[in-house]
Parts: structure tokens; C-alpha cells; sequence
């Protein structure tokens, strides 16, 4: 089962001084599959999220990336190996335009350091940056400010700058919050979309939507493994239904 | 990033959209219209100097109390060569910039790995420990007595003689380096290099995420910026013929801060304009009293409290709507 | 040199009276820092004003005990003053801003205070009862050293007090760990971000009164202090009040030892403590783990 998972988590544990966020989590993420995390509030699952895409490291256990131990990279390190994010709260570069957010991503893979040659100089940036704006259909807004967007367009243009340094790994926290469900429509399209390049995790609340689009769901609880299985098995299972489907989310 | 501007003044609009063209050009006029030259030369390398720092602070947003020890390295490097080892002044400047660079690789290297907060204390601290280590080598240094004898008294470019003994020559000669320190400032932040310390500007975060080593970002500007101090006060000891071991105390460190400040932190024409304030403004109150840091903290005070963006950062975003 | 067991006791008083000192000024700033997430780049300057106000109450009354209630109290007031009407307006603004503030406030206190004493330093005595030297069973050691020692004990031990067993001290420890805690529950935070200025400034001004005796009293005197407590706070941990003690403590001892060793080193052997510290552990010996770490 192991070499069709990309990433892997083996009995990954993070401790935050006395308090046990997760505890013994063993998940696999598989090749060109849409994995899905979810679980009621306090669960870990932000902070399983952040373990997996490098914002924090793992007080024990392995995250496996195509065989290779990546849990004690730093952070700037996992875009670079091909594992991307884009976060809860929306995180861009707010006073720089629509296309310098992407372009930017684009350029820090090719070259941080150069301090001579003049940006302008490297068009196949713009190209990319331009290419990757149209794929989240926001090349008319390339030269408004990022502020200036509305909530909407900011996370499609969050998606956008993850894709920058095309990773195999795809990881979204929440892409879908405070997002009308006509907008919603549209960026589960556009994940679908993605899908069909890289594999995908994706970290949501809205449990039809999961449902519906999900290959593999992780269940966390309390910080530890509920279950992984499809969305039938899931749907099915006591537990889960204890815990959480119980509660009446929609 | 364009600014669109309703700048009525021609010259205030230049400044506004080519801001190393437009300093560059002020500076060159500059000692044609204000007959201190003395004190222009001053406020020409202070500038230079406060233009070294904003790399740390206005651009990356590190608040350092350390820079003293850039300027007052390069100073005792370039003047240390040519007082003490009779060393063609080319090659002492050159030296004086790289002694610099290293003092800032240094501290980078010790200050870079604590969190936000530490950065300014403890460039603070590193800064007091070379302050010591060059009083203590007074057989090189003079220690506080300070060193004597950084003589150029004349410049030769083959046939041409410049007698820099003469303020006006000595100011254009300053100039040609601190022109050159400009246009490679300006080509550095238009750069590829400068668009990535925009986005870590804009956010540390998304920055680190998307591939970015803040750290190594960091360092790097850290380091040009300590070179371009160097230079600064590398100049100055062939300027005044001395250095003095105040050039890298704190007192120093805090001068420059205020002169940016005062003038507009991640602006091209703040550091220019705050050191010509500053220093102008100095100029005026020692004449009159001895409490000079009473008058410094209070328009410190002032200026954080009611003006952070300095005079020119204040303008610039005015009319930036 | 001999080492006798009696050389190394007398320096290692000394170097617990100096690491008193170190102690006392860098609890002050970690309860600010850790509080308000300010670095108070004038709690140098408050350290030499309590000593002048130190001064200045001596002149009127003669009796130290009265100064070292009356010191605390007054500099901890200005330090009220100073928190309500300059620092406040910065909350919000970023953490530099502050730090830019008491820079320059710091420049302000020390020619005010040239203005009122005089640019020259002058000694301060201290008080009869405490001159001299005592025998405590070891052999004889300066009277005023032990009194250092023990007076910082005693004051660390009433902010521990404070600390665990009040109520108000349990908002402090709260607001500490997250800030967010006390407008959640409804608590003023002004007031006590006002207090606990008042309270870091005010145990400076009283380390400045206790310090005079041995440092003597100028406008420059908190100039290497700041220095002194900024090494201190990186050895020891930002925030971290169990930090500044150990770390004041140590670096007392350290710098006391090169003095009887190396005497040109003294200095130096404080930044190469904190140059060891950043290069192992940069988050200092007790990193941040909130306000009682």
C-alpha cells in the first residue's frame, strides 16, 4: 500500500510543552488521490496540517515524501521539494499586484540571490505567472493590488501562488471558507481540475463537499487517528458517527 | 511599482518616480547652492550612511542598534591601512568596505538565529563588544585618543591633480563613490534579489512558504548593508583625517536610526534628507546649548509618536493617492 | 596567585552582589517584556534615576532605609507616567515602535537629569550600619555585599509572592501566556500594563539606588546596565524571570572570576557568554515558555 502514497505519516506525534496536539498518527497520502482531513474542533487537524507542510516539526515519528524523511526540513524547504500550501486565513503579499503575488512565487524556486540581474530581465516568469493566473481565472485583476480583492478572488488567488512552484503536492487549508456556495462551485471545479496533475489534501468543514469530492478521508480526533477510508466507509462507521457525523453537521 | 502622483513640483515628482537619478542629481547641485561645504560633505556621507542602514531596516524591517559598528569598521579599516601602513588609499577604501562586510556577516550570523525581538538587542550588544575590542587594540587604534593621520591631502588621476584640501573638490570626489553607492543600491532593489525582499516585506509568512530562506534574505542584505556603511564612514576617516572610537558607539547607532527616521524609512531620498535635518539641525543647537540629546530624544519622541514615516515617507504617501 | 579558598569565597560574593544587581534589572525588563512584548530601551535610564532620586532623598532625610521605599515608589511613578501618556499610543503599532520610543526617552531622562545633578558623577556612601565587613563563620566578607544578596532575595521572593499567591498576580502569569486572556475576561488591561510597568520600572530604580554605594551615581550609569541586562536577557531567555536570575547570576560570577584572572577581559567575558549562548542555545537557557520559565 506504501508505494502508492506520496507522503506518509508514521506515528507522527507533536507536543507543544505539556499539551499532546496529535498523538501517534499514521495516515498515507496517495499518488494523484484527494485526501481529505477532517474532525470537530480541537481534533489537530490544523496542527497535523502544519506538520505536513513544514510549518512545525515533529516532536516524534516520520513524514515519509516519496520514500525520503522530510519531517525535520525547514519551512522553505518543502516548497522546494514540491510539497505546497496555501493557508487558513489568507496569507498573500498585500500592497504587491495580482500578478508580482504569483510572479514572485514563480521567480523564489529559480533565484533568491541574484542581486544583479534586473527582474524585469526574466520574462518566462511573468509567462508563468501569467499562465497560472488564467488557470484560476483572475488574469483581469493581474494588476490589482492583493488587498484590494475580494475574499473570493484573495483565496483563488492563494491557490494561484501555491501552484507557483509546482508541487506534487498540493496541500489547502479550508479553500472554501466564508466562500458563497456559487463561489465555492468554482474552486472545487478548479481543484477537481488540479487533481488531474498532482495529488491533493485538503483540510474542509463542509462535509457534503467532502463527501462528494473526497478518494481518502482522514478522521482525527482528539489528536489521534480515528479512522482513513473512502467516504462510504467512513459515512459507515460507528465511531465516526459517535463523534462527529452525529453532531448534525451539514 | 509605479506610483501615481500629483506632485505639483517637477523636482519633487523625479524624486517621486526616479528616486537614484533625482537623489544622485540633488547631490551633485547640492554644494552650488548651500555654501557650507563642510558640512555638506557631513551630511553627504551620513546619507551614505543612513542609506546603508534603511537596507536593514526600511527594506527588511530588522531594527538594528548595531550599525555603528559598520561605519566605525570600515573607518578604522580604511584609516588604520593608510595611517599606520602607508597603504594607497584606493586599496584602504576597498578594505575599509570589506572589513565592514565581515563585522555584518558576523553579526548576522550570531543575530540571525533568535526571534524578532532579540534582533535589536542584540545588535546592541555585538556592536559594544567591537566597540571594545577596537578601544582595547589601542596600538593600532589610538584607542581613545582616537587615530591620527589618515592624510590624503591629494588625489591623482593621471594628470589630473585633485587637491582635496579644498572642501569643494574634496565633496565631488566623495561624491563619485557615493553616486556609485546609489546606482548599486537601486540596481540591487530592482533586481531579482530585490523583489524577494519586497515579498518577505510584505509577509515573512507567505514568503517562507512559498520557498523563501528568510534567514539567508536576510544575511544577505545585512551584509550589503553593512558595506555600504563601511564605505560611509570609510570616507569619513579620509574626510576628517581622524577617526574617533565614537564612530562605533552606540550613540552613533542611534544617530543614524533617527536621522532615517526623520527623513523616511524604505524611501531612496529619506536617509539624504533626515541626515541633512539632522545634522543641520545639530549644527544650529550646539551653537546654543550643550544639551543636544535633550533636543535629539525629544524630536525621537515626537517623530515616533506622531510621524513613523519620516518626512519624506510622510509626503510620498500623501500623494501617492 | 594563590588561590585560597578565601580568595575564591570573596569573589564569588562579589560576583552574587554584582549578579544581584544583573538580577534586579533584568527581572524588571523580562516582567515588562513578557507582559507588554516591549523592550524597554530606557530601563537603563530608570536604573539611574532611582539612583538620583536615591540621592536626592538622602540629601533631605539622611536615612537610606527611607530611600529604598521611597526610590522604587518614586521611579516606578514616573515610570507609570511614562507607560499611560508615551507608550501607550504605540500599542498596536508593531513592536519597533516602542523600542524607538524609550531610545529616545532614554537621551531625554539623561540630560534632564545633567540639568538638575550636574554632568559630573559623585560617589554615594553607604549608610554606617552597612559598612565594614563581617564574619559569617567562613571568614570575613564586606558587610554591604551580603546586604545586596540578601535584599535581592527577599524582593525575588515578595514578586514570587505577588506572583502565585495574589489574584492580580495571577492576571499577570494569565496575560503572559496570551495576551488575548484578559480582554476575554473583561479585565482592564491598561491597568495592568500600567502596573507592571510601574513595577519593572520601579524594581530598576531601586537596583540603581543599591548599586550607587558600589558604582557611584552619574548620568551615564545606565548606559552599561542596558548593555549588562540585554546580555543577560539573551543568556538567560526573553521573558523568562526564572532566566534572568540565573543567568544575572552567572554572569555576575563570571565577570567577577575574569576580574581576578584576566582584568581586561572583564568585559569581554560577558559578550562572549552571550556570543556562546546565541551560537547553542539562541532562545537562552530557559527559551520562552512564558512568564514563569
Amino acid at each position: 500500500m506504501t508505494n502508492t502514497a506520496i507522503l506518509s505519516t508514521r506515528h507522527v506525534t507533536k507536543k507543544f510543552g505539556g499539551f499532546t496536539a496529535n498523538r501517534d498518527v499514521s495516515v498515507d497520502f496517495h499518488r494523484g488521490k484527494l485526501t481529505s482531513i477532517i474532525g470537530p474542533n480541537g481534533a489537530g487537524k490544523s496542527t497535523f496540517f502544519n506538520m505536513v507542510s513544514g510549518s512545525f516539526k515533529p516532536t516524534s515519528g516520520e513524514i515519509l515524501f516519496d520514500g525520503k524523511s522530510v519531517g525535520g526540513l525547514k519551512q522553505h524547504e518543502f516548497a522546494k521539494i514540491g510539497i505546497s500550501k496555501s493557508f487558513q486565513i489568507t496569507n498573500l503579499f498585500p500592497a504587491l499586484t495580482v500578478l508580482e503575488n504569483v510572479r514572485v512565487a514563480v521567480q523564489c524556486l529559480q533565484s533568491v540571490y541574484n542581486i544583479w540581474t534586473p527582474r524585469s530581465r526574466h520574462a518566462e516568469w511573468v509567462e508563468k505567472a501569467e499562465l497560472l493566473l488564467e488557470l484560476v481565472g483572475l488574469q483581469d485583476r493581474r494588476n490589482d493590488l492583493a488587498e484590494n480583492l475580494a475574499h473570493g478572488e484573495q483565496r483563488c488567488l492563494e491557490i494561484a501562488v501555491a501552484l507557483a512552484c509546482d508541487p506534487q503536492l498540493l496541500l489547502l487549508d479550508e479553500p472554501t471558507a466564508g466562500m458563497s456556495p456559487e463561489e465555492t462551485r468554482v474552486i472545487m471545479n478548479l481543484i477537481l481540475k488540479l487533481l488531474e496533475h498532482r495529488t491533493i489534501g485538503l483540510v474542509e468543514h463542509k462535509m457534503k463537499l467532502i463527501m462528494g469530492v473526497s478518494d481518502s478521508i482522514i478522521v482525527l480526533h482528539q489528536g489521534q487517528l480515528l479512522m482513513q477510508g473512502t467516504p462510504d466507509e467512513v459515512k459507515n462507521n460507528d465511531e465516526v458517527k459517535r463523534v462527529y457525523l452525529g453532531k448534525g453537521n451539514h | 511599482m509605479k506610483t501615481k502622483n500629483t506632485f505639483q513640483s517637477p523636482v519633487l515628482a523625479l524624486l517621486a518616480k526616479q528616486p537614484a537619478l533625482a537623489v544622485m542629481a540633488l547631490l551633485a547641485v547640492f554644494p552650488l547652492i548651500f555654501p557650507f561645504h563642510s558640512l555638506a560633505i557631513n551630511i553627504l556621507l551620513f546619507g551614505l550612511f543612513a542609506a546603508g542602514y534603511n537596507l536593514t531596516f526600511g527594506y527588511t524591517g530588522k531594527l538594528s542598534f548595531g550599525h555603528a559598528a559598520f561605519f566605525g569598521g570600515g573607518a578604522y579599516g580604511c584609516g588604520i591601512l593608510i595611517s599606520q601602513y602607508a597603504i594607497a588609499w584606493p586599496l584602504a577604501l576597498c578594505f575599509g568596505v570589506v572589513l565592514a562586510g565581515l563585522l555584518a556577516l558576523l553579526m548576522g550570523l550570531l543575530a540571525m538565529r533568535t526571534r524578532g525581538i532579540y534582533f535589536a538587542m542584540v545588535t546592541l550588544a555585538l556592536a559594544q563588544c567591537v566597540y571594545f575590542l577596537f578601544f582595547q587594540v589601542n596600538s593600532l587604534t589610538g584607542g581613545d585618543n582616537g587615530l591620527r593621520g589618515v592624510n590624503v591631502n591629494t588625489v591623482n588621476f593621471g594628470s589630473l591633480k585633485l587637491d582635496l584640501l579644498n572642501p569643494l573638490v574634496k565633496y565631488y570626489f566623495m561624491l563619485a563613490f557615493v553616486a556609485i553607492a546609489i546606482w548599486l543600491i537601486n540596481r540591487i532593489l530592482n533586481s531579482a534579489f530585490g523583489s524577494i525582499l519586497e515579498a518577505l516585506r510584505e509577509n515573512e509568512h507567505r514568503a517562507r512558504a512559498c520557498g523563501i530562506n528568510v534567514e539567508g534574505t536576510r544575511l544577505l542584505s545585512l551584509v550589503i548593508s553593512g558595506m555600504v556603511c563601511g564605505l560611509a564612514g570609510a570616507l569619513n576617516a579620509i574626510n576628517l583625517s581622524t577617526v574617533s572610537i565614537d564612530s562605533l558607539s552606540y550613540q552613533t547607532s542611534g544617530q543614524v536610526m533617527m536621522m532615517t527616521l526623520l527623513g523616511g524609512m524604505g524611501t531612496f531620498f529619506g536617509p539624504f534628507l533626515g541626515a541633512g535635518i539632522f545634522l543641520g539641525i545639530e549644527h544650529v543647537v550646539t551653537g546654543i546649548t550643550e544639551r543636544w540629546q535633550l533636543i535629539v530624544g525629544v524630536i525621537f519622541i515626537i517623530l515616533v509618536l506622531f510621524f513613523p514615516k519620516g518626512i519624506w515617507g510622510t509626503a510620498l504617501a500623501r500623494y501617492k493617492k | 596567585m594563590e588561590l585560597s579558598f578565601n580568595l575564591i569565597a570573596q569573589q564569588l560574593v562579589t560576583g552574587l552582589a554584582l549578579g544581584s544587581i544583573y538580577v534586579l534589572v533584568g527581572v524588571g525588563l523580562s516582567l515588562v517584556f513578557g507582559l507588554l512584548t516591549i523592550v524597554n530601551f530606557a530601563h537603563g535610564a530608570f536604573f539611574m534615576v532611582g539612583a538620583y532620586v536615591g540621592v536626592f532623598v538622602f540629601a533631605k532625610t539622611g536615612n537610606f532605609w527611607i530611600c529604598m521605599v521611597a526610590v522604587p515608589l518614586i521611579t516606578g511613578a514616573i515610570g507609570m507616567l511614562v507607560e499611560r501618556f508615551l507608550v501607550r499610543p504605540l500599542y498596536g503599532r508593531g513592536i519597533d515602535y516602542p523600542l524607538l520610543l524609550t531610545f529616545g526617552l532614554a537621551y531625554v531622562m539623561m540630560d534632564l537629569t545633567r540639568m538638575a545633578f550636574g554632568v559630573q558623577g559623585e560617589p554615594f556612601e553607604a549608610p554606617e550600619a552597612l559598612q565594614g565587613a563581617v564574619d559569617i563563620g567562613i571568614g570575613m566578607f564586606p558587610l554591604y555585599r551580603l546586604f545586596l544578596i540578601a535584599v535581592t532575595s527577599v524582593i525575588l521572593f515578595a514578586l514570587w509572592l505577588f506572583l502565585e499567591k495574589t489574584r492580580f498576580g495571577l492576571i499577570v502569569r494569565a496575560g503572559a501566556r496570551d495576551p488575548l486572556v484578559l480582554r476575554v475576561l473583561g479585565i482592564n488591561v491598561s491597568t495592568v500594563w500600567l502596573t507592571i510597568f510601574g513595577v519593572g520600572t520601579g524594581i530598576a530604580g531601586l537596583a540603581g539606588l543599591l548599586a550607587a554605594p558600589m558604582r557611584g551615581v552619574s548620568p551615564e550609569m545606565g548606559v552599561p546596565i542596558l548593555i549588562e541586562a540585554f546580555v543577560i536577557t539573551v543568556v538567560g531567555g526573553m521573558g523568562s524571570l526564572g532566566g534572568a536570575i540565573a543567568a544575572g547570576l552567572l554572569v555576575g560570577v563570571v565577570v567577577s572570576f575574569t576580574t581576578l584572572f584576566r582584568p581586561e577581559l572583564a568585559e569581554f567575558s560577558m559578550f562572549a557568554l552571550m556570543a556562546i549562548a546565541l551560537i547553542f542555545k539562541p532562545n537562552g537557557l530557559f527559551g520562552r515558555k512564558g512568564l514563569m520559565g
